[in-house]
């Protein structure tokens, strides 16, 4: 099997040790990173493609996302003393306060975290002035924010009418997602978009962060 | 009480009619967004004993308790783990005041909210030691039935019948939430309708079926799926459609007089106990009874 296929097959079967060997070999025998990175990039994104063909669920995305990681972890150092930041951009994501599911939200962190950006994830049930604070700490791109029911919905709201008042607005993104979340509800609320599924939103992310 | 037929044999007569949503009717009446409704067993008993009464009014056979959220695991999640027990043998109770003779009491049990490896990191035994807990007040406390439902994955929902089965001899129906893809049926955890009516019949639970997320028409589908698949008494509770926001208010687009006519196709395709998800009412409940009638 050629080098890119083997990265390719290591995520899509979500094996984390394969994906960590690889990663080591690229490193050991000196194989171009960037070209592996793209491999795994390429596998992860058909991940979601089978994703959204419903070839792929839950428990398959999260491993491929997994195996991702863990390759970009090992990378990371190298990355770094060479000063090249792949890094798309960073994130503070999480559940809105009151609001306990986070699901949903945990698998859009890892398919962005495997995708490239840097993730902070909160957890669920987050208040929204932890969400600003760590969007300022960290100097965040972009602020994810979920919420699964339509009655802590008005939270996403909030956090925009938040970052407003501290006029901060323009300083963030914001990212809005949970199953009842309409087209709708993002221009009344004022976010900058939503997406259907954790695949989507990946796409949508690089798209804000590009413009 | 004291002379009603087992809920098993009434189902062999006749189409069983199950309640309708609860969590919504009580935010209407109050109850804070992100607080368990569970809460309420002990503070509002009222409240949900009116409910209760109220679906019964409307036709249902079969009520289901206010515990979906009741749970060890759940309640933890919202830092109420320490009242299990007293929030659901208070619920119990509620719903046995508000039962008349001919009437049944369901003992819901929703999922945990957690999960397995890789999406979380709970453990089988973790799972049945949750239902457990749970079901054992539910059981002491009187239910004449176990009604497992809106489970996204298998392992969860069989945890939770071996745990129904060693606390009592109750009779156990089992709903499963399914999401629809390009490719059929499948939860969100990749199990087919196949895997869980296999799986399941083979833990001896009595009924079977799908509730949430999918709506009313889709649920038509589904049901001849099941029909196909199993002997067992079918369980269809579908959603009033996809929920929308519309203005800050949340919004269920199908109406009434259609989920009860999507309904009647669903007991077309042999479902023998029907009721509503999320969006539904008392009024759903009225017309579907008027249909079975018919």
């Amino acid at each position: 099997m050629i080098f890119t296929e083997e990265c390719k097959d290591a995520i899509l079967r979500g094996n984390i040790d394969q994906a960590r060997d690889l990663a080591h070999k690229v490193l050991d025998e000196k194989l171009d990173v960037n070209n592996a990175i793209d491999g795994f990039s390429l596998a992860i994104r058909e991940a979601g493609d089978l994703f959204e063909e419903g070839e792929f669920f839950l428990p398959e995305l999260m491993r491929s996302a997994e195996a991702m990681k863990a390759a970009m972890t090992i990378f990371e150092p190298v990355l770094k003393e060479r000063k090249e930041d792949r890094s798309l951009g960073k994130i503070v994501i999480g559940t809105i306060e009151g609001d306990i599911h986070d699901i949903g939200k945990t698998l859009v962190a890892a398919m962005l975290s495997a995708e490239g950006f840097e993730v902070h994830d909160l957890g669920a049930d987050v208040p929204i002035s932890t969400f600003i604070d760590k969007a300022l700490e960290v100097d965040a791109n972009l602020i994810c924010i979920s919420a699964l029911l339509t009655t802590t919905m008005v939270g996403q709201k909030k956090l925009i009418d938040s970052l407003k008042e501290k006029n901060l607005r323009d300083r963030f993104k914001v990212l809005i997602g949970g199953a009842p979340v309409s087209k709708q509800w993002v221009k009344e609320i004022g976010a900058d978009g939503s997406a259907e599924n954790a695949v989507s939103a990946v796409k949508l992310a690089k798209k804000l962060i590009e413009s | 009480m004291g002379d009603k037929k087992p809920i098993l044999d009434l189902l062999q007569e006749q189409i069983v009619i199950l309640d309708g949503a609860m969590g919504s009717l009580l935010m209407d009446q109050g109850l804070p967004a992100g607080t368990p409704p569970e809460i309420w067993n002990g503070s509002n008993s009222d409240k949900i004993k009116k409910i209760h009464k109220m679906y019964f009014k409307a036709g249902s056979n079969v009520v289901l308790t206010n515990t979906f959220g009741g749970s060890g695991l759940k309640l933890a999640a919202y830092k109420h783990g320490n009242n299990i027990e007293e929030y659901n043998h208070k619920a119990v109770s509620i719903a046995l005041e508000a039962c008349p003779e001919n009437g049944y009491v369901a003992g819901d049990i929703g999922p945990s909210g957690a999960f397995l490896p890789p999406v979380g990191d709970i453990t089988i035994i973790d799972f049945e030691s949750n239902y457990l807990e749970q079901m054992q007040v539910l059981a002491d406390a009187g239910v004449d039935l176990f009604f497992i439902e809106t489970m996204v994955d298998l392992r969860e929902a069989e945890a939770a019948v071996k745990a129904a089965k060693s606390v009592s001899q109750l009779p156990v129906f089992v709903s499963m939430t399914y999401k629809k893809t390009k490719r059929g049926f499948f939860t969100i955890m990749g199990n087919s309708v196949e895997q869980c009516v296999d799986s399941l019949q083979k833990l001896g639970v009595d009924a079977i079926g799908a509730n949430c997320t999918i709506g009313s028409d889709d649920m038509i589908d589904l049901t001849q799926e099941l029909n196909q698949l199993t002997e067992l008494p079918i369980i269809a509770k579908p959603n009033a459609g996809l929920p929308q926001l519309i203005n800050g208010e949340t919004v269920y687009p199908t109406k009434s007089k259609d989920f009860a006519k999507d309904i009647s196709k669903i007991v077309e395709n042999n479902a023998r106990i029907v009721g509503g998800c999320c969006g539904t009412n008392p009024a759903f409940i009225e017309k579907i009874a008027q249909m079975v009638k018919g």
